[in-house]
Parts: C-alpha cells; structure tokens; sequence
C-alpha cells in the first residue's frame, strides 16, 4: 500500500503502467452488464461500493432455462473467457453473499444452497462484508479475524461503536434486510427472448424474428388483457456488444405483424448505425410498458381485415414516427386561453385531445398562425386606429377594410411567463384581397408612448 | 398507300367522341365507380370528370403568386373539409412547408370546416421523406385524406402517389410552391389568388372569395371562376352583379358558363 511507481518498479522490473481511467471502465462493465442481460434482464453493474469490477444477475426464476444454476454459470464463465475476462463467479441467495463468495473463496465457482448464507460467511474475513476502510480497520484492531464472529452477538454494542455500515451489511448479506439493486435497464413487464443456433445478420431475419417473439408475447399480454405500448429490441452480438431498439406506440398493441413492421422501418432508419459485425447470437424483445386494452365490440365500419379504425390509425401513427422521428406526428389540442397561440399546442397522443368548441360563435381566427408574430411597420391615422398601411416581409400593403379591434388582454393571473401589454387585433384586407391578422401592443397612451404592431396570423 | 382521314357525319362524330370520352377515364383507372366531391357549384362541377373533384387522385393547388398562399392554403383546407370520409385528416409537410414561420392553426382550420380533432400533424425532415410519408399515408387506407406541402415534384414522385392514391381511393391534395410548376400527372391543377372578401350589410367580413382558375384538368375542361365560401362551408360563385369590388370580367365568364 501507497507504494511510489519507483517501489513498484523496483519489485517488479517488467511492470506495465496505464493511466487509470474509471469512466471508461464503468463504461465497459456496462456495456457487459447489458450483454449479460441475455441471461435475465436484471443486471445491476457494481458501482464504486461494491469495488466497481463485476455485477449482480438476478438469476430468480431465469436459470431453469438455460438447465439451471451449473449450466447457467457454466455457459456464463464459457463466454466471459472467450471475451479474455477470467471471471469468479457465485450464486447465493442474498447479493451481499455472493459477491462475498466470489471474492474471498478460492474456488472460481461457487453455488451456495439457499439458507446457509452464514454458515458459509463465518470463515471468511470482515472484508467481506463491503465495509468501508475505517471500519475494516476497526474491526482488525477489536481482533474481529473472521464474520462468525460478529454474527448472533448482541446488536446494541456494535450499534455503539460503529457506524451503521456494519449491522446493514451483515443484515444484508445473511437475508434479514432487502438490499436494493441498481439494474443496468429498466426490468420489463414481459420479455420473451430466443438464443440463436446461428447467428443472423439480415434485417429481414432481425424483424421476422421480432415477430415470431411477439407473437410468444401476444399470448401473455392476451391473458392479461393488456397490450405493449413500449418496446425494447436487444440485439446480442457474437463478440459480446448489444444494440437496444425502443419502440414507442401510440396505441397499445399485441399484433406481432404490426410489431415486426415497426421493427424493420427502425432497422431501416438506423441501418447507418447499427453494426451486425459477424451476427447477433441472441435476441430479446422485452414490454417495458404496458397498458390495459379494453375488450371492444368489432365496429360495423371496420375494415375487411376486422380491425377497427383507430387501431388502424394507431397503427398508420406508428408507422410514420419510425420513419420520420418519435414527434414528428402530432395532433392539436385546445387549451383554455384567449391568447391565439396559448389557445392550443400540439400534443403526441391521442387520448390527450379534448373536446373543441364550435367555431361558429367564436370571433374569426385565422388558418395560419406565425409563431413567433413579426413585427410590422404601420402608418395609421390615428395611433389608436385600425392600420392603413402596412410593410410586412419588405412588401408595402395598402389596407382597404379593416375589421376590429379585438382586444386581447394579459392573462394577469399568471405569476409568470405574462405576454405583455394589452392587444388589439384588426383583420385587414388589402387591395389584392390578401386578408392579414394584425395586432398592435399595448394601450396608446397607457401602457405604451408608441404603438408597436405585429403579424400574426393569415387569413385564408 | 395512305387515304386522306374522311370527315365522319356530325351525329356518328359526336358518337365516337362520347364512346372515347367514356373510354379515357377507364384507360387512366377511374372508374365509373370512383367517388368525387362536388362544389355545388353546377358551372365547375360540369367541367370535372364525375362532375367533382375525383376521389383517389392528385390534385395540384398553386397559388397564382408567393404572396397568394395563405389563399391557396385555405381552399385546400375548405376542400379537406368537406371530404365526407370519416377518419384522420393528413397535413405533412417538410419544415417550414405550410407558410415560412406559419403553423397551422386548429381554430382557424375549424372555421373552415375541418375539425381539429381529426387533423394529424406530419412534420418531415425534408422532401424526400414527406413524400414517402404521404405515400405510406395513402397505402395504408386509413385517412380520409392526405395533404401535403413540398416545393418540387418530380414526375416520378407525382406517378407514384398518383398510384398510391388510386388503389385506396384517398384524395391527396398538394400544395405547390408556384407559380412555376413542373409536369407532373395530377387529375387537376388549380391557380389560387385571393380576392375581396363578400361583406354583409353592416361592412364585416361575410363570406371569402377566392379567384380559381382550373388550368389542368384531366377528361374535362379548364376554366376559371371567384368562387365564395360561406360560414356553412358550402361554395358559390361569386356574384358579380351584387359587389362592384369584384372584377367585372371574371364574374361575368362565370355567369356565363353557368348559364
């Protein structure tokens, strides 16, 4: 410990030295994190308490498929070696043993039946425990040398003289306290996945395979009566690194052919950045949300294909984000405001749109609306008076009729983000028979010395 | 040896040319089946084939100049509202398509006569990809009807949504950028300047006007109207005789095709 790079060189003369460089290795163990969730999507790399150099599978229920626990760590140390990474590996059934087990045991595997947790810790240093260096050192100066000692003996001393790192860490790795995990991804709701005898390199494969999984899917979702309206697509490469794929959908679904289209319009738009390298081994489609679908009677319009129609539109939605970007479809909904452009604002779903009012009774409103207004140099004959002509856009406009003011006031109760002074909007028309939506801000001679105008809107 | 063509007896003439007119739309895949949306204006329905603006096709709308836009924009969207097909609305355009900064606004739409409600907003990132949308729009036979704001067309692009329009059956409405514009195969094309609003009795905006001129229209004949639309979004010819703002001789040609 704190030995000088000439200490070091002088005990070892074929010493390498690197830089250290921690981001890029919290980088790499994330990225084998996230490979690892071909075995279950639980995975929670080892942040820098844990020693920052492995990561936790929550292997509950995931092992029977690969033939259980052996076989899964058996394939698990397989593939890390072929990836040139000598790895220790443990089961146990708390995290805090098993990253115990794969640190202080001398056997690379260890598979500890459940409910011998601290039969198996007693042996092994305090270190064991993840304490921190203060405590460690503590402990060694009490004569502490291994964990049996420190377990079943009365809590209330220790409480006293240490920190509560101690009794937490020991409550977590014999099981009497939960230990929360940080996992790599967010665990999805349904996840079906599918190991690949040989590896696929093709779109067309990637999203047949998309869909042979959703359709393993559907059957769940069905049972649940609930349909994926997130998705996420993992692509596992030979060599270990992992694409993930999010597919958002505006209406939940549980059709695989509609999931395999969207699959490949994204393989489509990301074919730049998507890298097949020699073929992805393991595919894994996930629902990582997934929303109620109601039961609906068959409508009488419906197509010859049964499906009503707003799946269909959902479906159309789908379609044209994949292609042109998660906001490029958007419809709009009104807002309860006089200001034109607080009046309504564009939103992503569907079920976010309410009700219009009918537009026979409000004033005239134009079917253009710029965003933000321009500002328009007006000659009017009085300051207060509708507008007689006008420069907008380097063009001179002679006002033949003028309609107005309607007059737009703040919206005071608004602490902040207040549009300014009072408006009057004039609709005018010039001598082509353009018709404008003008405004000029502020009151003339109460709230402003000079009346400033604005373009903001144009009439059909 | 080639005969000079013999000069047909005037009812066998008009025969032939009644059985090619019949013929033509059939060659061009408009069938005798195919829905059109009427004007309700006699005098502009007669020279469309079907007597209205044919379902599943291409249908061109340039303004008659830059500043004209805001004109053309609202009879395409007087016209997409009253599409009778239920269904989602289609509005794509390419980033600063509809009008440079301009939006389209739901409140005006509405006063038009197309419900905000079933409007959907297509933003493309550029020509390209806005075309491939309307076209994969149209495909999928979901909306009651696409339209579109792109700047150039080629004939190519104009063959294929025409297609794509014609096997679902869905109107697409372009807006062009004019006033130039290059061949392509729309069923129709319209110039679109804005003129004088009608006004009512007490000197407000009553009714819009706009000046069409059909100048392109597949199996029927070109012509150019002032055509109002009125707050129960329903057109009508512009009478010339009640407003002395209107230019006379536009009125008049309309008068005299509806007669």
């Amino acid at each position: 410990m704190q030995d000088s790079l000439a200490d070091a060189h002088a005990r070892a003369d074929a010493l390498q030295i690197r830089p250290a460089d921690p981001a890029a290795d919290a980088a790499a163990l994330r990225r084998l994190a996230l490979w690892a969730t071909r075995y279950t999507p639980l995975v929670a790399p080892w942040e820098e308490e844990n020693g920052a150099d492995g990561f936790f599978l929550d292997i509950t229920g995931a092992a029977h498929l690969l033939g259980g626990e052996e076989c899964l760590l058996a394939d698990l140390r397989r593939r890390l070696n072929r990836f040139g990474l000598p790895a220790r590996l443990a089961v146990a059934g708390t995290a805090g043993a098993a990253w115990a087990l794969s640190r202080f045991r001398r056997e690379p595997v260890t598979i500890l039946p459940c409910g011998q947790e601290a039969a198996a810790l007693s042996t092994l240093p305090p270190a064991a425990l993840r304490l921190s260096c203060a405590t460690r050192a503590a402990l060694r100066r009490l004569g502490f040398r291994h964990i049996g000692a420190l377990i079943d003996k009365p809590r209330a001393p220790f409480a006293a003289r240490f920190e509560k790192e101690l009794l937490l860490r020991l409550d977590q790795a014999l099981g009497r306290t939960a230990e929360p995990l940080r996992f790599a991804c967010a665990p999805p709701v349904y996840h079906s996945v599918r190991y690949l005898p040989e590896p696929v390199v093709t779109t067309d494969a990637v999203a047949m395979l998309a869909e042979r999984l959703m359709q393993g899917l559907s059957r769940a979702l069905l049972r649940d009566g609930v349909g994926a309206r997130a998705l996420r697509l993992s692509l596992y490469r030979v060599d270990g690194e992992v694409c993930m794929i999010n597919l958002g959908l505006a209406m939940p679904t549980r059709s695989p052919a509609h999931v395999g289209r969207l699959v490949a319009l994204k393989l489509a738009r990301l074919a730049g950045t998507i890298d097949a390298g020699f073929g992805f081994e393991t595919i894994d489609l996930a629902v990582t949300a997934a929303e109620r679908i109601l039961p609906r009677q068959t409508e009488l319009t419906a197509a010859a294909d049964g499906t009503p129609e707003a799946e269909r539109c959902a479906a159309l939605v789908d379609r044209l984000r994949q292609r042109l970007g998660p906001r490029s479809v958007q419809r709009l909904r009104p807002a309860a405001s006089h200001l034109p452009e607080r009046a309504e604002a564009p939103c992503l779903t569907a079920e976010e749109t309410s009700a219009w009012p009918p537009p026979d009774a409000a004033p005239l409103r134009p079917p253009v609306l710029l965003q933000p207004p321009e500002p328009v140099a007006v000659t009017a004959l009085v300051p207060e008076g509708p507008p007689l002509r006008f420069r907008w856009r380097g063009m001179l406009h002679d006002v033949v009729h003028a309609q107005g003011p309607e007059r737009i006031a703040d919206e005071w109760w608004r602490a902040r983000n207040t549009c300014g002074p009072t408006r009057d909007y004039y609709l005018v028309e010039n001598s082509d028979g353009r018709r404008f939506w003008l405004y000029r801000e502020g009151l003339y001679g109460r709230e402003t010395e000079a009346a400033h105008w604005f373009m903001h809107g144009l009439f059909a | 040896m080639k005969s000079p063509p013999v000069p047909l007896p005037a009812p066998r003439r008009a025969e032939l040319v009644g059985a090619l007119r019949r013929l033509l739309p059939r060659m061009e895949g408009v069938g005798q089946q195919g829905r059109a949306l009427s004007f309700g204006i006699p005098a502009l329905d007669l020279c469309l084939p079907q007597r209205g603006l044919v379902f599943g096709a291409l249908h061109e709308i340039v303004p008659a100049t830059e500043g004209d836009r805001p004109a053309a924009i609202g009879f395409l969207v007087a016209l997409l509202g009253r599409m009778p097909a239920q269904g989602p609305v289609l509005l794509v355009a390419a980033p600063r398509g509809w009008t440079g900064s301009g939006r389209p606004y739901g409140r005006g739409l509405h006063q038009l006569g197309l419900d905000p409600a079933r409007v959907l907003l297509v933003a493309a990132g550029g020509r390209e990809q806005a075309l491939g949308a309307m076209e994969d729009a149209l495909r999928s036979g979901v909306p009651a009807a696409v339209a579109g704001a792109v700047d150039r067309l080629d004939l190519r692009a104009s063959q294929r949504l025409q297609l794509a329009a014609r096997e679902t059956g869905i109107p697409l409405l372009l807006l062009r950028q004019g006033p130039r514009t290059e061949a392509s195969v729309a069923m129709t094309r319209w110039r679109v300047g804005a003129a004088p609003a009608a006004r009512d009795r007490f000197g407000l905006f009553a009714r819009w006007r706009w000046r069409l001129q059909l100048e392109r229209c597949r199996n029927g004949r070109t012509g150019a109207w002032v055509v109002e639309f009125d707050d129960a979004y329903r057109f009508s010819l512009a009478a010339a005789m009640a407003d002395p703002a209107l230019p006379r001789r536009a009125g008049a040609q309309s008068l005299a095709r509806a007669g």
